[in-house]
């Protein structure tokens, strides 16, 4: 059991990592500073509740502000790179977090333990849900309440004049600022919320995982973040759930008899996906495909 | 003051080595940037074609005890053959203005070559045959190793070659038609994907060289160095300004010998933190790099 | 209205636009024609904001325009549309208007949550005046990519009015419209001015520049040749020779 629930964990967070990325997305900004935010998100929370003793709610709320201030300052310089170089900047964001935390040391003796990050070795004993006596039930709860509430939100944005303004500037900023639109403030605020969900799903991460290594944050992760919605597409949030759940579910734990080989088939899927379907697996075209295909499925039930 | 020459000394050799080093880093960065500037997209990949065909060398060299020359090109040809692969499996068949797609399928072409190569090894580093490592030239406080004054040579003459075949030969001469108005090049009957595909194997040739080159130059070969050699590159290829070679040389030089002299400060662990803080730092200040040409076209 | 004092622009070593001097007075109709080439879209750009001009002043309504970026001249009252459509295309014919309410007046007036959150009564009533004024009454929830030619201009026309101008810039709304929808796009810009919108129009399309402007400025290589009524510029000896050329086209 626990080994479906953990799954389900996994689905859970990396579902919020991929909407940090959607959000980005949308604005036509593709980010792969989504890990190195998530690593940040993840690190603060666990330092708030191992070495500071804080309770789980506070430290993620704390992580999340945290996370969300990073994503904000990062928000200004990226304006002024466009497209392809963005990505190269975001890459390289994201190595220098996971090198920052390679670096980061900051323990502790409680109750006679040392505790807390250790630089190379890593940052373990995060056992907040343990020490509270959390059961896994409630942590998958705690986890899918808050992918919930975030899809909830984005999905209830974008019916709002806020989503058409958002990809009014993905589809093309001159045109939006000419009529009109503050780009800088789409993009900036964009980044910030992106950062914050990142910051949610690493906090998360860290204390179902128990444990934090930096090879948990690398360009894989990051890819991973970005995979989400360009499969999904941007057309609306579901498509990135179901995404995570193909990416992960099916991938990383369906083929687990492939043992070694699946990375090699992630990437070799990566590269047939993208010729096949380069506009995502649901783009518009598909999305009205399964409409038609769906009404004409009723339509002859009903006859 | 004794300590402040030998510290002086210690550091103008750092850069030095960093220097000829970095000779490496701009052969990448040229790659990089061919390509971008041929389709004004990025081949994630490259670095990993450039470091599988020093594999394919090394695999030559044990098995059949190949000399120096024969390991430089045999590395040159099976990056230039796997150049070619990808784009056909990451750029051929996407649509022109679908960048973001080519730029996925590129990542996986990362993945993937690094896991074949994280198989074919079993994870292990792998010993390469130094060159010259016995040469060492000192110069009063100086002392200049073959071995990377071998590989700053080799450097020059790849890049010598390369600018002659752009600038002096019609293949040149339609590789940079096709980078500057590829419809009209079509409309004059220059196959565009013939082109591209033979800029690809050109920068897979040169990147088979760097390969070979930082594989000679570091003594080990590891899965472990491919994707700091892709950010470098890319850091490269940015600080330099997207599209332009003089550019990547440059930059590369001088990220060889910073990266260097960060290293004796600071040390190895935190060495790559900084490359990437001097990214930051070019991208606040000149977004266009040193020499970039700024993308006008929508 | 506006005043554009010897405006430049180079690009690299063309000048685009050369020393030109306009003035618009509020309320009118003013027409700016001339060759290819001449530099009217370029003007069109530099009043909107689009790039900065290498020398010369562009004041409207006694403010310079200078370094304020597009969407800040859009709030001080300047809009303009594109020659080469660009509506947003995966946005519906409604959202394009909703997210084009950019206007000082929308902004003070509907508050955080309305403007941001709800399609409030009055701004669904506005937008659907406009959607009635375009033609496009039954075509909200259309995606804009999936529209006619023709209704593609009228949406971008439509676009560019929600912000609420007091100058609108036109940049070839006729190009490609047939005899019919030319005169349609006359009516609706004479609707327009009657509003209280000075109109700038950039056309090739002379019955629709001669028939509905109150002056016309004549550009050729980047410089003002001629400006006055319709009339005289018809019969200007200069301004033939430069554009109508040797067969009296129109």
């Amino acid at each position: 059991m626990d080994y479906y629930l953990n799954l389900i964990n996994t689905i859970g967070i990396h579902t919020l990592l991929g909407l940090s990325a959607y959000i980005l997305l949308l604005t036509g900004q593709l980010s792969l500073a989504q890990a190195g935010f998530f690593a940040v998100g993840a690190y603060t929370a666990a330092v708030l509740t191992v070495i500071l003793g804080w309770a789980i709610l506070p430290a993620i709320g704390l992580a999340m502000l945290i996370t969300g201030l990073l994503a904000f300052l990062v928000g200004f310089p990226a304006l002024r790179v466009r497209g392809l170089m963005l990505v190269v900047a975001t890459l390289a964001f994201g190595e220098f977090v996971r090198m920052f935390f390679y670096n980061f040391r900051w323990r502790v003796i409680q109750d006679g333990v040392e505790v807390g990050p250790d630089g190379t070795m890593g940052f373990s004993e995060i056992r907040y849900f343990a020490e509270h006596g959390w059961t896994s039930w409630e942590v998958t709860s705690l986890i899918w309440v808050f992918v919930i509430m975030v899809m909830a939100i984005i999905w209830w944005a974008d019916q709002t004049r806020s989503g058409a303004v958002l990809r009014a500037v993905g589809e093309d900023e001159l045109a939006a600022g000419t009529v009109g639109i503050d780009v800088t403030v789409v993009k900036v605020a964009a980044m910030t919320a992106g950062g914050v969900i990142a910051g949610l799903a690493g906090s998360l991460y860290a204390h179902q995982i128990t444990m934090l290594d930096h090879h948990a944050f690398t360009v894989l992760l990051a890819t991973f973040a970005i995979a989400y919605p360009i499969l999904g597409g941007v057309s609306n949030v579901f498509g990135t759930l179901v995404a995570v759940i193909f990416i992960q579910g099916l991938l990383v734990e369906g083929l687990r008899f492939l043992g070694d080989w699946r990375m090699l088939l992630f990437g070799a899927l990566i590269i047939v996906v993208m010729n096949v379907k380069p506009r995502g697996l649901f783009d518009s075209q598909t999305l009205r495909w399964m409409k038609n295909v769906l009404r004409l499925r009723l339509s002859r039930r009903l006859s | 003051m004794d300590d402040f020459w030998f510290e002086f000394v210690e550091i103008t050799q750092s850069i030095g080595d960093g220097f000829l080093f970095g000779s490496t880093y701009a052969l990448i960065g040229i790659g990089f940037t061919l390509i971008f500037g041929a389709m004004g997209k990025l081949n994630v990949a490259y670095a990993a074609t450039a470091m599988a065909g020093a594999y394919s060398s090394l695999a030559i060299y044990i098995l059949f005890d190949a000399s120096l020359v024969i390991i430089f090109i045999v590395s040159a040809i099976c990056a230039a053959i796997l150049g070619y692969l990808v784009y056909l499996a990451c750029f051929r068949f996407i649509p022109v203005h679908n960048h973001l797609a080519a730029l996925m399928a590129s990542v996986g072409g990362l993945f993937f070559i690094d896991e074949v190569i994280v198989h074919a090894t079993r994870g292990s580093p792998l010993n390469f045959p130094s060159m010259f490592s016995e040469a060492y030239f000192e110069v009063g406080p100086y002392g200049i190793r073959g071995d990377l004054l071998f590989v700053f040579f080799i450097g020059l003459i790849s890049t010598g070659v390369l600018l002659y075949v752009l600038f002096r030969t019609r293949l040149g001469l339609a590789t940079r038609a096709v980078a500057q108005q590829d419809v009209a090049a079509r409309l004059c009957g220059m196959g565009i994907h013939s082109t591209n595909s033979t800029t690809f194997a050109v920068a897979g040739l040169l990147g088979g060289i760097a390969g070979a080159m930082t594989a000679a130059a570091v003594g080990i070969l590891s899965p472990v160095m491919m994707l700091p050699l892709t950010i470098k590159g890319l850091i490269v290829t940015v600080i330099g300004g997207l599209g332009s070679i003089p550019g990547a040389i440059i930059a590369g030089l001088f990220v060889g010998s910073f990266e260097n002299v960060v290293m004796y400060f600071r040390g190895i662990d935190e060495r790559d933190m900084y490359v990437v803080a001097l990214l930051f730092i070019f991208l606040v200040f000149r977004p266009n790099g040193l020499f970039g040409k700024t993308i006008t076209r929508d | 209205m506006l005043e554009v004092k010897s405006l430049s622009k180079n690009f690299g070593g063309v000048k685009a636009v050369w020393k030109l001097d306009l003035a618009v007075n509020a309320g009118d109709i003013f027409g700016v024609i001339g060759p290819n080439g001449s530099g009217k879209s370029t003007l069109v750009n530099l009043i909107s904001g689009v790039f900065p001009a290498t020398a010369g002043e562009i004041h409207f309504q006694g403010h310079s325009l200078s370094n304020l970026s597009p969407h800040a001249r859009v709030k001080a009252g300047v809009a303009r549309t594109f020659q080469n459509i660009r509506l947003f295309p995966g946005l519906t014919v409604w959202q394009n208007l909703w997210v084009a309410r950019n206007s000082t007046e929308d902004t003070r007036a509907e508050g955080i949550s309305y403007r941001w959150f709800r399609k409030s009564g009055p701004v669904k009533n506005e937008i659907d005046d406009m959607l009635e004024f375009s033609g496009l009454a039954d075509k909200g929830d259309e995606l804009a990519s999936n529209l006619a030619f023709g209704e593609q201009r009228r949406l971008e026309l439509a676009r560019a009015a929600a912000t609420k101008p007091r100058l609108l810039l036109l940049d070839e709304p006729a190009a490609g419209m047939n005899q019919e929808e030319v005169r349609d796009l006359d009516k609706r810009i004479r609707q327009l001015r009657q509003q209280g919108m000075t109109i700038i129009l950039i056309e090739h399309v002379m019955e629709l520049v001669m028939g509905i402007t109150d002056r016309i400025a004549v550009l050729n290589f980047g410089s003002k040749i001629a400006e006055g009524e319709p009339a005289a510029i018809r019969e200007n000896k200069s301004v033939q020779e430069a554009y109508l050329g040797q067969s009296e086209g129109s």
